[in-house]
């Protein structure tokens, strides 16, 4: 069988309390409090256990007022209902009680088919938001959980698909961390430069995670070519320059339509070789018809080439990197974008240096 | 018995029947009455010209006379309630008479049947 639920009555008058008892020893577990402080201490003691609270607001010690303020500042109000017992029945002070979180009012003297009718109800509309809470917390608990394992699962299937490319070029696979983390920093500088609402936290770890796949179409260039020490020829250079469309050309086969995180691939795959002034290929796009992701990761991406050792050349400076990056000597970038790289430049020296 | 003393206080006695269920119920609270001390602090408190005692002694008088279904007393002690809630103190203390008068009167019959 069910236990009897626990009620506390609070009320400095013992007649008051007696009445209540009365009407409710059969069926509940009564504690009593003649003040606020007593009914302050029940609460802390047994607030697992207290079904409903009778709650006086005139009383000794701490008054009625106090002991609400009590339980709204531990988390209580929410799950113990709050009967206020009044002895006058005025629209400010009803008001009142239910603005501080009273279920429900009744007043002296007590009608006892009421108050049990009330009683009753308040609890199980309680019990039953309760549960109700509990079970949407414990949905929203997996349900977070479950995205956060298909993220990880995200970031690791990225990763691995774009070290397979490094590993072929026989890089160490640094790249590809790198153009993460400045692409991360970059976006965010973005965000901070041209408004709050452009990139959610949420599109800036897609665009992140996307990122590592830029040149993903690389898998598909003859090691001849990809792995050739030397200056490569106008047909080699070609024929490499097509990794972008190589790229994009495998995400199609797993098309997603309306995917946001398939789209931030295949254009950051296809776009990262563009140029502001429309020099860049392999579409020729120009100024802002290249997507911002796409701007960012070729901006970072050639960042992180210059102030990098590669096999066919030594490495510059940072200073000295973005001085040839603002000349254009390694390539065209929109305004907007050399602004946002300017405003990065502190956490770039800094990620550049570990 | 009880509805007797009810009929002379000026009480409901059906009302308080409907509360407390029984006679013997009644009595118990009945001595329950007794014993509470609203009305002494409220009786010190206008000897002491304090009108916030005053208050909270007759807020609580009101409230017990009430739940005991004393209609005249509860009557004359809301009245002085609500005159000591405004801070009208002297008003309370033309007041207060009757509310000892009848407090005195319903302590006086209790005790008659309580023995």
């Amino acid at each position: 069988m069910e236990e009897k639920k626990t009620l506390l009555i609070a009320d400095d008058v013992m007649i008051n309390r007696e009445l209540l008892k009365d009407i409710f020893e059969d069926s509940y577990k009564i504690l009593e409090a003649s003040n606020g402080e007593e009914a302050i201490e029940l609460l802390d003691e047994h607030r697992d256990e207290i079904s409903l609270l009778f709650l006086d607001l005139v009383m000794p010690k701490k008054d009625g007022l106090e002991v609400m303020h009590h339980m709204s500042l531990n988390n209580m109000i929410s799950t113990i209902p709050v009967i206020m017992i009044t002895g006058e029945a005025t629209v400010e002070s009803d008001v009142r009680a239910y603005e501080l979180g009273a279920a429900d009012i009744i007043y002296k003297p007590f009608e006892p088919a009421v108050v049990i009718r009330r009683a009753k109800n308040i609890i199980e509309l309680y019990e039953h938001r309760i549960s109700i809470e509990h079970e949407l917390e414990i949905r929203t608990q997996e349900l977070i959980e479950s995205k956060r394992k298909i993220e990880q699962s995200n970031i690791f299937l990225t990763n691995a698909l774009s070290s397979v490319v490094e590993f072929r070029s026989q890089e160490s696979g640094e790249h590809i961390q790198r153009v993460k983390n400045l692409t991360r920093i970059m976006l965010r500088h973005w965000r901070a430069l041209f408004g709050e609402n452009q990139f959610t936290d949420e599109q800036i770890e897609l665009i992140v995670n996307a990122s590592a796949l830029h040149d993903v179409g690389k898998i598909a260039i003859p090691d001849s070519i990809l792995l050739k020490p030397g200056r490569l020829t106008e047909e080699e250079y070609e024929e490499m320059k097509k990794h972008t469309v190589y790229g994009c050309q495998m995400l199609e086969h797993f098309k997603q339509e309306e995917n946001e995180f398939y789209q931030y691939c295949y254009d950051i795959c296809r776009y990262h070789h563009e140029r502001y002034d429309g020099r860049g290929y392999p579409d020729k796009l120009t100024g802002d018809n290249i997507p911002v992701w796409a701007q960012v990761v070729s901006i970072v991406d050639v960042y992180d080439a210059l102030v990098n050792k590669r096999v066919y050349k030594a490495s510059f400076t940072i200073e000295e990197t973005y001085r040839m990056i603002h000349r254009g000597e390694c390539g065209t970038f929109s305004p907007k974008l050399l602004e946002c790289f300017d405003d990065a430049k502190e956490e770039f020296t800094e990620a550049t240096q570990i | 018995m009880v509805e007797e003393l009810y009929n002379k206080i000026g009480g409901d006695y059906a009302k308080a029947i409907s509360r407390m269920q029984n006679d013997e119920r009644i009595v118990k609270y009945l001595r329950f009455f007794l014993m509470d001390e609203s009305y002494s602090q409220l009786e010190n408190a206008m000897a002491a010209n304090d009108c916030e005692g005053a208050f909270r002694g007759a807020h609580t008088l009101k409230g017990v006379s009430q739940n005991m279904s004393f209609e005249v007393l509860g009557h004359i002690v809301e009245q002085i309630t609500e005159e000591l809630r405004a801070k009208e103190f002297e008003k309370a203390l033309t007041t207060f008479p009757q509310v000892k008068e009848e407090y005195k009167k319903v302590v006086d019959e209790i005790n008659k049947i309580i023995g």
